[in-house]
């Protein structure tokens, strides 16, 4: 029973990696990046070409999400720093457009095959949780998880760059009234969240099949656990994902029937109640 | 190989004079075939999925038919003509597979159809086939209800299939579960119409060769599951002995290396994936395909040790440079199936060509084949084979093959209810 929902959490970790990033990006720059689970693909692929050069999952879980930080780089510096000021459905546009082309584009330089490496073997043992046994590899997610978390708080929280993220969330005319450098800053902030997408998908490098289009499934599942929590919440999608996480394992075992629609009967149920989310910010 | 010289020079021949002359150009090159004086190709829509964690699959298939058409036409086409074939990506959806099938016919002018991956498109495609008049021919979606209700008991003529239905998965599986040591069955598989009709079938056939088995659980994972340990956890919780599934493609390699990180392989006696021997599988798992697994497909490329066989694996891997996975064989076995078809009718219309198919024989690579006439269904045998790492090849391959005839495990006419 307690078991079900710890496996639940660990799924939950892909989905706070992805989420955090997202909502960290729409938090300050007002963006909702579609291609966030492409970036979240890319991180899975550049693992994978990683490894293969490398031999090592270790340098694969370094490279992957360093390379998709530069195309995180390259995506806000060339493209979306030229639609800030355009409507958001401009902004929706071009980051879908970035979603299919990067999706064409890994199917053309690796082809359609599902690709999945070995499971590290320091990670594929197991531990006897009760009578259940719990996979290495998802207590490793789980701290990642945690430990990102936590790396993220004292970021915002305790550095000067973060009280300048904070800022520049809570007020952007003001802080750049301040003197904050707005286009460096956003540059920074989405580097950042391209680097966690990357970081999730190079974490499911070894454990999920990858293949194009495999960030599809996982960005709509961010958005609803970024509204759920609170768009630009961090706090928010870290419980979010939590949340989502527990509901589909209690909900498989539960009341299978429903468990798809769970989720987004919970998302309906907080915009119902509170739309700002449940650690959002009540705008005006 | 004098032949094959012959059909490169007769291609070579042929791409000239359509380059420099056009196609109005009289046709003396199709001498080979009875020549029907079409003064057309012949157009053959293809649908498949060709995108998201699936689209291996249609890959495999494009490559089939590709392969076929090029093969047909170096021969001088049929009865004369050229196939011009035309890909489109089916989604897994209904109203993409229905708004596919009346673009082919409608807009794009196709003579047939082909493909399709998913039941519940082939049901909903194979619905409007009257209506569009054309042949389809289904080469992956496997559900018995398009056989046994739509052709069989409803008399939608229209439709055929060339691949072995989910009696692969429900029947034959069974065949193979009743003597292995295992009485508690679960399943994981995929939450619409394919996962559940064989589950259902498994359970039912399963339960009369061995009637002390016992099935314990079950969870269905939605298309798109990127993860299954919820689901693993679950079903291990109910202490099965044995794991049945039907997940396929990308999830089925997902579900593999889950349930190995989770130890299912050292506490379960048998797991058995009836579309686990399907290339894009045998290759995405690669060293990490457990020894011992129990696997199918609707065609497996070493079975059977046949001329016909072999010859389709050389000239697949020729083309491709892989070994071909079970829709590159259906897909390449339909346009053969047409081929023959068209050329028996001596016409392209739909009534006569469904004569034609209607008992048709064929020599295909997965072995000697008969479409039956009551319910429009290929009829051939696949065997279920334990996965093996034998250093031979670059992916796993399949041992200890359990051969069944298709007599034995092929629902027939009039097609009692399964009960269960």
């Amino acid at each position: 029973m307690l078991f079900q929902g710890l496996v639940g959490l660990s799924e939950a970790m892909y989905l706070w990696l992805v989420a955090a990033g997202l909502s960290l990006i729409f938090g300050v720059m007002r963006v909702l990046n579609f291609a966030h689970g492409s970036l979240y693909m890319l991180g899975a692929y550049f693992a994978w070409v990683a490894f293969r050069v490398s031999g090592s999952f270790w340098v694969a879980l370094l490279a992957g999400p360093l390379v998709v930080a530069a195309v995180g780089w390259a995506m806000e510096f060339g493209f979306l720093r030229r639609v800030y000021s355009a409507p958001e459905a401009f902004q929706l546009l071009l980051t879908f457009a970035f979603v299919l082309m990067l999706d064409d584009a890994v199917k053309l330089l690796f082809g359609p095959v599902y690709q999945s490496p070995p499971t590290p073997a320091a990670l594929s043992g197991a531990v006897l949780i009760g009578h259940s046994i719990l996979p290495t590899y998802h207590l490793f997610i789980l701290g990642v998880g945690v430990l990102v978390g936590l790396g993220l708080w004292v970021l915002l929280w305790k550095t000067s760059f973060g009280l300048v993220i904070r800022a520049t969330a809570a007020d952007r005319e003001m802080a750049r009234a301040l003197g904050v450098r707005a286009a460096r800053l956003f540059t920074w902030v989405f580097v950042l969240g391209a680097w966690l997408a990357g970081l999730g998908g190079a974490l499911s490098m070894p454990v999920r099949a990858i293949s194009p289009g495999m960030g599809e499934f996982i960005i709509i599942e961010a958005f609803v656990v970024v509204v759920l929590g609170g768009l630009g919440s961090l706090r928010g999608a870290f419980v979010g994902s939590l949340l989502i996480g527990l509901l589909h394992a209690y909900g498989l075992l539960f009341m299978p029937v429903f468990e798809l629609a769970l989720g987004y009967m919970a998302m309906a149920l907080v915009l119902i109640v509170r739309p700002w989310g449940l650690f959002g910010i009540r705008e005006g | 190989m004098a032949p094959r010289r012959g059909a490169t020079r007769r291609r070579f021949l042929k791409s000239t004079a359509l380059a420099v002359a056009g196609l109005g150009l009289p046709r003396a090159l199709g001498a080979a075939t009875a020549d029907l004086k079409l003064k057309k190709p012949i157009k053959i829509g293809c649908q498949t999925i060709l995108s998201g964690p699936l689209g291996g699959y249609g890959e495999f298939m494009r490559k089939g038919a590709t392969l076929a058409t090029e093969e047909i036409n170096a021969q001088g086409g049929i009865g004369g003509s050229p196939i011009e074939i035309s890909f489109r990506d089916e989604e897994l959806k209904v109203d993409v597979g229905v708004k596919n099938a009346r673009y082919f016919v409608d807009d794009w002018g196709a003579d047939f159809l082909i493909g399709i991956d998913s039941s519940a498109v082939a049901l909903a495609v194979g619905e409007i086939m009257p209506s569009l008049n054309r042949v389809l021919i289904v080469t992956h979606g496997a559900t018995e209800k398009y056989n046994e209700d739509l052709v069989f008991k409803r008399h939608v003529r229209q439709c055929f299939r060339v691949c072995v239905p989910v009696y692969q998965d429900g029947i034959a599986s069974a065949l193979v579960a009743k003597d292995l040591p295992v009485k508690r069955w679960a399943t994981i598989s995929p939450d619409y119409e394919y996962g559940h009709t064989s589950w259902k079938m498994f359970r039912a056939y399963l339960k009369r060769f061995k009637p002390d088995v016992e099935f314990v659980g079950e969870s269905f994972a939605k298309f798109g599951t990127v993860d299954f340990s919820s689901h693993i956890s679950k079903v291990m919780g109910l202490s099965p002995e044995g794991i049945f599934s039907t997940e396929w493609g990308g999830e089925a390699v997902t579900m593999v290396k889950q349930a190995k990180l989770f130890k299912v392989f050292e506490q379960t006696k048998a797991f058995m994936i009836g579309m686990g021997a399907a290339m894009d599988v045998l290759q995405g798992l690669g060293a990490d395909y457990p020894d011992g697994v129990w696997a199918s497909g609707r065609y497996y490329f070493g079975y059977p040790d046949s001329a016909e066989n072999k010859r389709f694996n050389d000239a697949f891997h020729k083309r491709w440079n892989t070994y071909p996975s079970y829709p590159s064989e259906t897909a390449y076995t339909a346009l053969q199936a047409l081929k023959k078809a068209v050329e028996k009718a001596r016409s392209v219309e739909t009534e006569k060509v469904i004569e034609a198919l209607e008992g048709l024989e064929l020599d295909r690579p997965a072995g000697k084949c008969v479409i039956r006439k009551e319910d429009h269904q290929a009829v051939y045998a696949v065997p279920w084979g334990q996965i093996r790492h034998d250093p031979k090849f670059p992916m796993p391959t399949l041992t200890n093959l359990k051969v069944f005839t298709a007599d034995e495990y092929y629902r027939k006419p009039p097609f009692a209810p399964v009960e269960g």
